[in-house]
């Protein structure tokens, strides 16, 4: 697709952008409710907005951090820029390949080693078999499993499991990196090895995103942050200031977001 | 059907990948792992053999062949739908993570079946060798029917795996469907043991023509007409742009029901 964005260096470009979700109301109360759902509108659902009318762009190289409470739109936006989710409406374009690290190990199989699981996941993320296995050391290396690597993962720790994932995902080696708060889990020394290894990644010119609620992480990763509260863009700007912003918005009281 | 061809040359090796994961987790955790590939149809036979041809006393000869002659590829299809059925709520969670071609899931489903299928042969061509049975050269045809009904199987497969994302009772419909379509398919009986005047029914059904093929080759070491070869093309041929239309008009919405 052509596009003189894309020329001017813009890696992701967001133009009023709008989520909705049909949120279906599962379990019935009454026994009455489910014969007059039977026989008149079967599926009683309302709509929500996960995203309303949301304007931005990152360019290359770029590292972003998207932070906002929980239910406020993050990860939907993530979804989006990985192509899981098409908008509603307004424009979502993104140039370039991407890996999203929404969640570590997703399509890892617990019944399969973890060497079989580093083929079904790196096919998943779109390598072929050959790439994968001109990196697979380098994956072993990062993951450090020891023996356990011919063994399922069912047996892993949940540490071991992470490990393993976030070795996958970057070895992906894509021009966009999504991060969605992996590393809220795992100990300090495998934190510091991915936040190494997320800033070798920008070194060499990659996009980043990351969702995170550690102020700290988004102020030391990202060069810009934006903030989501209820599925609108509040704020976009340096770390710091968009990071205030947020604290206070935390002093509110809490009420449920979306 | 363009799109069809190009995911799946784009997507082979996440496709054979998964389809041996099917393979390798069904019989992982069992002590004769893939034996029960073999066993599996041989014991069905040897019920079938006695509840019919001892019990029943119907007067085929040699009916253990007659029987697994068709028993086989009607497991093969009837075991793709069960697999497929599942393929895309059970992997929901991956699709609403990463960006991939849908059509993977049953296609894989489909293709771990194909693999099951002929290692069921051996099974077959042991039953041969024991009861002195002539291994006809019309063997060397059994491709011919095989792609037919893997075209058919396809087309069932997209259909029901997409269907079942949106109405989750279609799981238990298939279960019922593959059960009343076993009966009225000329598996366990042939044609001739059915009344004249419902053989224009029984024509309707498009096993007829595809498992007449099998049949044909392997028990009766006969070639079929080529009208019940054309139409078992037509059928297979129907099946798959039919079912892959549906799924094509609702792959790109299943993300937001699975």
């Amino acid at each position: 697709m052509f596009d003189t964005a894309a020329m001017a260096g813009t890696r992701i470009r967001f133009e009023n952008v709008v989520q909705r979700f049909r949120v279906i109301r599962e379990r019935p109360d009454t026994l009455r409710e489910v014969f007059t759902r039977l026989f008149r509108n079967r599926t009683s659902h309302h709509e929500f907005e996960a995203l309303k009318d949301v304007s931005f762009s990152i360019t290359d190289g770029e590292a972003v951090g998207i932070i906002g409470r929980n239910g406020s739109g993050k990860s939907t936006t993530l979804k989006m820029i990985a192509g899981v989710y098409t908008p509603t409406s307004g424009v979502v374009r993104v140039t370039g390949s991407v890996a999203a690290l929404i969640e570590l190990g997703a399509g890892f199989h617990p019944d399969l080693t973890g060497r079989e699981n580093i083929l079904l996941n790196g096919l998943l993320l779109g390598l072929t078999k050959q790439e994968i296995q001109a990196c697979e050391q380098r994956i072993l290396d990062f993951a450090e499993l020891g023996e356990f690597i011919d063994s399922p993962i069912k047996q892993y720790s949940s540490g071991m499991f992470m490990r393993l994932g976030f070795a996958i995902a970057t070895e992906v080696n894509p021009d966009i990196l999504l991060i969605d708060e992996i590393l809220a889990v795992g100990d300090a020394a495998f934190q510091e090895k991915c936040i190494a290894r997320i800033d070798d990644f920008r070194q060499r010119g990659k996009t980043i995103v990351f969702v995170s609620h550690n102020m700290g992480t988004v102020r030391r990763i990202c060069q810009r942050a934006l903030l989501i509260h209820k599925g609108r863009l509040l704020a976009n700007g340096p770390p710091d200031e968009v990071a205030a912003r947020y604290e206070e918005l935390l002093q509110q009281p809490a009420m449920a977001a979306g | 059907m363009g799109q069809l061809f190009r995911e799946l040359v784009k997507n082979r090796e996440l496709i054979w990948t998964l389809a041996l994961k099917e393979l390798r987790v069904r019989y992982k955790r069992s002590a004769l792992g893939f034996l029960w590939a073999l066993l599996n149809p041989l014991l069905m036979m040897v019920i079938l053999t006695i509840v019919f041809s001892t019990f029943m006393r119907m007067a085929i000869h040699e009916y253990s062949i007659f029987v697994m002659s068709a028993l086989l590829p009607w497991t093969f299809f009837s075991q793709s739908l069960a697999y497929s059925v599942e393929s895309l709520v059970g992997n929901g969670d991956l699709l609403k993570k990463v960006r991939i071609a849908k059509s993977v899931f049953p296609i894989a489903a489909v293709l771990s079946n194909v693999i099951n299928f002929l290692l069921s042969m051996v099974p077959l061509l042991l039953l041969l060798a024991i009861l002195r049975f002539p291994l006809h050269w019309t063997w060397a045809y059994l491709p011919v029917p095989m792609l037919s009904l893997i075209l058919f199987t396809l087309g069932c497969s997209f259909f029901f795996s997409i269907a079942n994302v949106f109405f989750r009772d279609m799981s238990h419909i298939t279960q019922i469907v593959i059960s009343a379509w076993f009966y009225v398919s000329p598996v366990i009986y042939s044609l001739d043991f059915v009344p004249e005047r419902y053989h224009s029914f029984f024509r309707l059904n498009p096993m007829l023509y595809l498992l007449n093929g099998f049949r044909l080759a392997i028990y009766y070491g006969q070639l079929p007409s080529w009208q019940s070869m054309s139409m078992s093309f037509g059928c297979g041929a129907v099946s798959l742009l039919l079912g892959y239309a549906i799924f094509r008009r609702y792959q790109d919405v299943l993300v937001y029901y699975v």
